[in-house]
């Protein structure tokens, strides 16, 4: 038992509410959260990220809605404002439909807030069940016992959902302030979608935790464009929990360049053969920021593919992690798994930790796994500086093609662009002008 | 043009260059022999600016200014040009992207209109064309998997497009084969002229069959220890360097 969670889950947690399906398992979730604690560094999946000693010593209380109008600060708006999509908005956690736009959804397409989703009396227990392997489970019944609030979003057999759905969280307000959400994505068979997401904060010293559960169904496609940009004072996780059937795609691409500490953690497994799952990340990090990037494949069933990329840039004295974890079933021939870390040090002071995990209990595979830690070519900076472009220039275009090889994977064209101006848009904003 | 005087360099602590003395008029072409290990490429990295090298004695004074004040890019725009002997390959970066930021940055820096894009298209063909560069290879990442005749070709097409005052080029000869070596040195012969001198750095006499130069030096342990006319260069070809460096030892 711990006081920590125990104190946290008082002021936290989210009383009974809502149907009793969800109250049963609030509850399980909570005493096992009681029991686990936040996740400290003498746990090995959060060995790098001591979450129990980041969020200490803070008299954590839930965030409230945010009154009136959201003034994003420039430079920091939702980047995915010109592609024309169904939106949901969240500020401070809550939905605020003034600022959605949700009409004229197609036929088979339900999108819509938690609260309303629970209402309607639709079932979705089982994406309340699973909290996923042992690296993730802890947040998992944390997210369980304390969402208030989130994006429910089911698409029918092989709808083909045009428009892409934006899910965009604005968190303006702090003060040690906590907000858990919950997004539940179902796709039906041959169903397929993208979700563009946007994390974007400037209030402060808060905690965010963000799940999304997700269930594919066979065939299904969905593309999962995001960007994590919170303030510099914030900690936050967001998770993506899901089953991924036969012959379902799922490929991420994340620009992650906010926060004082954050994690993200994905975790699927493949219920179907030929299914595949790749996660594309590029994280950006200077001063003290810390970014965790763990992703597990399950390769539970034989023939299924997955990819886990992470490219990042650390300035400062920032630490980058990157943990990949593959788990092959002994039945689960034919499977191919990649992992691949790199990471460009600017400064003597910035770290990286990578921590490839292999489980293969299958002989007939192909599992690749590779990390890099550089620095910039001094070479390459020579060779173009003697082309008489200036050091500054030279480096951002030694960055900026080192990011190119993660950002390029970002699924949707659209998006990408609007994602590597942002990437660009960190150079700009860099104080000291080192680089 | 410039003016090398009594130049001491060292790599790491290690004295290369002991004491050069070398004058290079307008519009001339010099070429520096050498056996390996003579500090032919030393010499090519301090007057690029290359910062792993120390200048511990002596001077370099390029169209009346110290040379050796300038940082690698201003050189570059100063009208300094190093076609490298291995130039670096820079995935990620493509070479159309790469030409572009080049010529506009120097241009930038002479006070000059940066060129647009469609002006610089037209500009790199024609001058791709005349150095047989594809423009698949133009897409590709910088010297990326490029063969050694196609990185030479490259490094000559960059300096037919920034139009240096100096050129200095180290070993272009290195890596190539002899339909290669008429390309570049046909590339190179076309960039001659009245107002551009060149230093044409070379193990063998092979390519100054083709760029023939004003004046032959030899380099040996650091020093020039002979200079002549281009008949030097024959000479050495028949008689080899190790007669040479013990005769001035």
């Amino acid at each position: 038992m711990s006081d920590q969670a125990l104190t946290y889950l008082d002021a936290n947690g989210v009383a009974a509410v809502g149907p009793a399906w969800l109250d049963v398992r609030r509850k399980a979730a909570r005493a096992s959260f009681a029991d686990a604690g936040f996740p400290h560094r003498r746990v090995e999946a959060w060995r790098y990220t001591d979450l129990s000693r980041l969020i200490a010593k803070t008299d954590w209380q839930p965030a409230m809605p945010h009154a009136g109008a959201v003034l994003v600060p420039e430079g920091r708006s939702n980047p995915f404002a010109a592609i024309t999509s169904h939106k949901l908005v969240f500020v401070n956690g809550f939905f605020r439909p003034d600022l959605s736009e949700l009409e004229g959804l197609p036929a088979g397409v339900e999108i819509l807030p938690l609260e309303a989703a629970l209402e309607s009396g639709t079932k979705f227990e089982t994406a309340f069940d699973a909290n996923g392997p042992e690296a993730v489970a802890p947040i998992a019944a944390l997210n369980t016992a304390c969402a208030k609030d989130g994006a429910v979003i089911r698409l029918g057999e092989g709808v083909a959902l045009d428009q892409p759905v934006q899910l965009i969280h604005y968190t303006p307000d702090g003060g040690a302030t906590a907000s858990h959400t919950r997004n539940v994505i179902e796709l039906g068979a041959g169903a397929s979608m993208t979700l563009l997401e946007a994390q974007i904060g400037w209030g402060g010293a808060y905690l965010v935790d963000r799940l999304t559960n997700l269930t594919l169904g066979e065939g299904a496609s969905l593309t999962h464009v995001r960007i994590e940009d919170e303030d510099a004072q914030a900690v936050h996780i967001a998770t993506v929990l899901g089953d991924v059937a036969a012959e379902a795609s799922y490929v991420a691409g994340t620009l992650a360049i906010g926060g004082r500490a954050g994690r993200l953690q994905t975790a699927l497994r493949f219920t179907g053969e030929d299914a595949h799952a790749e996660s594309n990340t590029a994280y950006l990090l200077r001063d003290q920021q810390q970014l965790d990037s763990t992703i597990i494949a399950d390769h539970a069933v034989p023939g299924c593919t997955s990819g886990a990329l992470a490219k990042g840039v650390l300035d400062g004295e920032a630490t980058g992690v990157f943990q990949g974890k593959v788990i092959v079933a002994p039945h689960a021939q034919k499977s191919d798994a990649k992992q691949m870390s790199n990471a460009l040090l600017l400064s003597r002071d910035a770290a990286m930790n990578a921590k490839p995990e292999l489980e293969i209990y299958a002989d007939d595979v192909q599992c690749a796994h590779g990390s890099t830690i550089g620095e910039l070519d001094g070479d390459a900076l020579f060779y173009l500086r003697s082309r008489g472009i200036d050091e500054q220039t030279a480096r951002r275009m030694l960055i900026s093609a080192f990011l190119g090889g993660v950002l390029e994977q970002i699924p949707h064209e659209e998006a990408r662009d609007l994602l590597s101006e942002r990437a660009a848009g960190w150079f700009e904003s860099r104080s000291g002008g080192e680089a | 043009m410039l003016e090398i005087k009594d130049l001491h360099a060292s790599v790491d602590g290690t004295p290369i260059l002991k004491g050069i003395s070398l004058t290079i008029g307008d519009g001339e072409v010099h070429a520096i022999m050498g056996p390996n290990g003579s500090g032919k490429s030393t010499l090519s990295n301090v007057l690029a600016g290359r910062e792993d090298y120390t200048i511990t004695k002596g001077s370099i004074t390029y169209k009346g200014k110290d040379l050796t004040e300038l940082a690698i890019e201003e050189r570059a725009s100063a009208g300094i040009f190093l076609a490298f002997q291995y130039p670096t390959e820079i995935p990620g970066v493509t070479t159309m992207t790469f030409l572009k930021t080049a010529v506009n940055a120097q241009r930038k820096v002479r006070g000059e209109e940066e060129l647009n894009a469609v002006t610089f298209l037209k500009l790199v063909r024609q001058k791709a064309k005349e150095l047989k560069v594809d423009e698949d290879m133009l897409k590709r990442p910088l010297n990326v998997g490029f063969s050694g005749g196609e990185k030479k070709r490259a490094e000559t097409l960059q300096m037919s497009l920034l139009e240096p005052s100096l050129a200095v080029l180290d070993e272009t000869d290195s890596g190539l084969d002899i339909d290669a070596l008429k390309i570049v040195a046909d590339g190179v012969n076309r960039l001659r002229a009245p107002d551009r001198s060149m230093i044409v750095i070379t193990h063998y006499q092979r390519l100054l069959d083709y760029i023939v130069p004003d004046h032959v030096h030899v380099l040996a342990k650091g020093r020039i220890i002979r200079s002549g006319g281009k008949e030097l260069a024959k000479e050495l070809e028949a008689s080899g360097y190790t007669d040479l460096t013990e005769s001035a030892a």
